[in-house]
């Protein structure tokens, strides 16, 4: 056989492979009975992904002309930009980043469609949602630094900082081994980083980078260096999801330290309520700054801006629209997270007991503050999250000067991923 | 059997596959990362054009984010292969050894032992090694107190040099079976009839093993050590699942940096840069590991 011969087999080879694969279309799919076919994107792999599996399923056994093919994957992001989805939810602090990538489109008008107004929203919410020029996502809800606290250890949450060092001193006097709360070195420490800006009144978006080397801010920091190495209402050198760890163990005469609370993620709701049951408690985090905020994250869901098809977004609007009924939302409340939709907030609040989280985080929107909508959020946070935090939290004798370095350090950082934005 | 055009035909047929999936899977995506090296290359927005030698500029220069990026997970990169290698060909060739001198019923079991730590999947592995170094009340933290060894808990996983000496350990456990296994092969293969001659000599272990056992297997412990050079380079799963990158991204490996460089930071231009200076390290490396070999045997 010929040299050309054998060419001829490898690129007919790849001419076949190249046919196997699926191009991407802006065209209507659609299924054999004739349904069109809307596909959505989601991270939800955790116990809250069975909750919205039922909306959508719900929503597809409703159905006669539209069906949602509901994707839940870890690295959603990632596929998300690689591949060909209608839907895709998105994080309130990466909103602004998917604008700018032109990942995704207005969504006014597909929930004008849908009968969804603004008004239906907190304003939490929306200002998550809501970008410059326009309405980008549907806010799904907020999920803010939740407090959790052992009853059998403390009968009321703490409100305050001063609540919580009179709480450590009564634990102490007990067992060496308790401690009011844990401060983690790594994990959740954006949402405590941010948290204490928000209630110090720090405002760290400067244009379109993250300012973090401000005096102000410095102070507000040494807050959780002071928790552990002065105060002492933290165990030192917890690690990573130590918050929560540590809520969870039980105290062992100088091998194991517990916690009487924890500021922490919700989605550590199912586990903490499984081993404490009735006695775990769930309140607003307490105030630790000068003033009462809180801060968190959000699920938002966003429009793919390769969706042109008339149809498809008459499905999606048809989809928001059974989404967004307080029948069908409540599931996501069941599923451990606070809608900011409210009509469905009204339905939480008349069943308190069982939405148990989903209510207590609902307080939280009236002195939330949201992510600075900044390029890269997560980038721009990267050096503050992986090191600055660590070194406060884990250096007995780190000054505010030390920190100043390290938080000018990190500014610069963040100032280079901000000049990596699209040109507009 | 196969004579003349019909013998070239299935020469070309049986080597087919081969060349087929090599063009796909290997040289085709090389080509293709060294081509998009060359490009600003954004995961969102595409390709935005031809650029030269930029992106190679720009993680080469000293200040620039992606120079820290690149230099940084170099450096722990380059750090744990120093660590790593000598205890994971050392380790691996004492178990081969000593399963050697076992009574032959004996050899399967310890085999099977030392290489099922292999068969398990570094989720497992890294689930295993945060339950035993957990710094707070941990296993490992709970037997040293009691026996007395330390006073107060470490943390394991937050503090260096703790945490690398953790994902050594994590590391040798789970890995270690397979040198073993190529060590064990080699060992067998050497003739029974040198070891007999050497006893008449009144060669001792050592001398034996010196004198007859380790100019048999060389050839093969070279070949480890090259495959483990390669991939403590590619570390990746356990720093990403014990330790997250931390304490203050010290274990963060170079392909952890060049996967946050394309998935986090969209530059897939300067992560396609980065692996193939990545590459040429490593060939740099294993070159000089060849040379030396060979400057050796010479």
């Amino acid at each position: 056989m010929k040299l050309t011969k054998l060419l001829a087999l490898v690129v007919s080879v790849f001419l076949l492979l190249a046919g196997c694969s699926s191009g991407s279309s802006s065209d209507s799919e659609k299924t054999k009975d004739g349904k069109i076919k809307i596909s959505f994107i989601n991270g939800f792999t955790g116990g809250d992904g069975a909750y919205m599996k039922k909306i959508t399923e719900a929503f597809n056994a409703s159905q006669d002309k539209y069906v949602v093919t509901e994707l839940q994957e870890k690295d959603h992001y990632t596929k998300f930009k690689s591949g060909d989805y209608d839907l895709v939810v998105v994080h309130g602090n990466n909103l602004e980043t998917y604008k700018q990538d032109g990942l995704i489109q207005d969504i006014g008008p597909v929930i004008k469609k849908a009968g969804i107004k603004e008004s239906d929203f907190h304003q939490a919410g929306l200002d998550i949602a809501k970008l410059e020029g326009g309405m980008y996502a549907v806010p799904l809800d907020i999920h803010p630094l939740t407090m959790f606290y052992n009853k059998d250890l403390t009968a009321e949450a703490p409100k305050t900082y001063e609540d919580l060092k009179a709480l450590n001193t009564k634990l102490q006097a007990e067992n060496k081994d308790t401690y009011a709360l844990g401060v983690p070195s790594s994990g959740l420490v954006e949402f405590y980083m941010l948290m204490i800006a928000a209630q110090n009144g720090v405002e760290l978006k400067d244009g379109e980078k993250l300012n973090f080397a401000q005096e102000k801010y410095a102070d507000a920091l040494m807050q959780f260096h002071d928790m552990i190495w002065k105060d002492k209402v933290s165990p030192a050198k917890l690690g990573l999801d130590g918050e929560f760890q540590t809520f969870m163990k039980e105290a062992k005469e100088g091998k194991a330290y517990q916690t009487a609370v924890a500021l922490t993620g919700p989605w550590f709701y199912g586990a903490a309520k499984e081993k404490y049951g009735d006695k775990l408690g769930v309140a607003p985090i307490p105030q630790i700054g000068s003033e009462l905020a809180s801060y968190g994250n959000a699920h938002t869901i966003a429009l793919s801006a390769k969706v042109e098809d008339d149809q498809v977004k008459e499905g999606i609007a048809e989809y928001l629209k059974f989404m967004f009924t307080p029948e069908n939302l409540l599931n996501w409340a069941e599923g451990g997270q606070a809608p900011v939709h409210l009509a469905t907030l009204e339905k939480i609040e008349a069943d308190q007991e069982k939405y148990q989280i989903a209510y207590q985080n609902s307080k939280q929107f009236e002195n939330y503050v949201n992510p600075p909508q900044v390029y890269q959020f997560g980038e721009q946070m990267r050096y503050m999250n992986e090191s600055v935090f660590g070194k406060l939290v884990t250096t007995e004798n780190f000054t505010k000067k030390d920190l100043m370095k390290e938080l000018e350090k990190a500014s610069k950082t963040a100032e280079q991923i901000a000049k990596t934005a699209p040109q507009k | 059997m196969y004579k003349g055009a019909s013998h070239k035909i299935w020469s070309v047929l049986m080597v087919s596959p081969f060349v087929i999936f090599f063009l796909l899977f290997w040289l085709l995506p090389l080509a293709f990362g060294a081509w998009i090296s060359l490009h600003n290359w954004n995961i969102s927005s595409g390709n935005l054009g031809f650029i030269g030698i930029e992106n190679y500029k720009s993680i080469l220069t000293p200040g620039t984010l992606y120079y820290d990026l690149f230099i940084n997970g170099l450096k722990n990169t380059l750090y744990f292969v120093v660590i790593s290698v000598p205890p994971l060909v050392l380790i691996s060739l004492a178990l081969a050894l000593i399963i050697d001198n076992l009574p032959e019923k004996f050899k399967p079991v310890y085999r099977t032992i030392f290489f099922i730590s292999y068969s398990i999947s570094v989720t497992a592995v890294s689930a295993i090694f945060l339950w035993l170094f957990n710094g707070n009340g941990g296993y490992v933290n709970n037997v040293l107190e009691s026996i007395g060894i330390i006073s107060e808990p470490i943390n394991w996983l937050g503090e260096q040099p703790y945490a690398w000496v953790t994902i050594l350990i994590a590391t040798v456990w789970w890995t270690i079976g397979f040198n073993m296994m190529l060590f064990i092969n080699a060992l067998d293969e050497v003739d029974g009839s040198l070891y007999e001659a050497a006893d008449l000599d009144g060669a001792g272990a050592f001398s034996k093993f010196v004198s007859v056992t380790w100019p048999q297997i060389r050839n093969v412990a070279f070949f480890i050590l090259i495959m483990t050079v390669i991939a403590s380079f590619n570390l990746y799963g356990q720093t990403r699942l014990i330790t997250a990158g931390g304490p203050e991204q010290s274990t963060n490996s170079l392909i952890m940096n060049i996967q946050t460089s394309v998935f986090s930071m969209n530059q897939l231009g300067i992560g396609s840069a980065m692996a193939i200076i990545m590459g040429f390290i490593m060939m740099l490396i294993i070159g000089f590991q060849y040379w030396i070999s060979y400057r050796n045997k010479e």
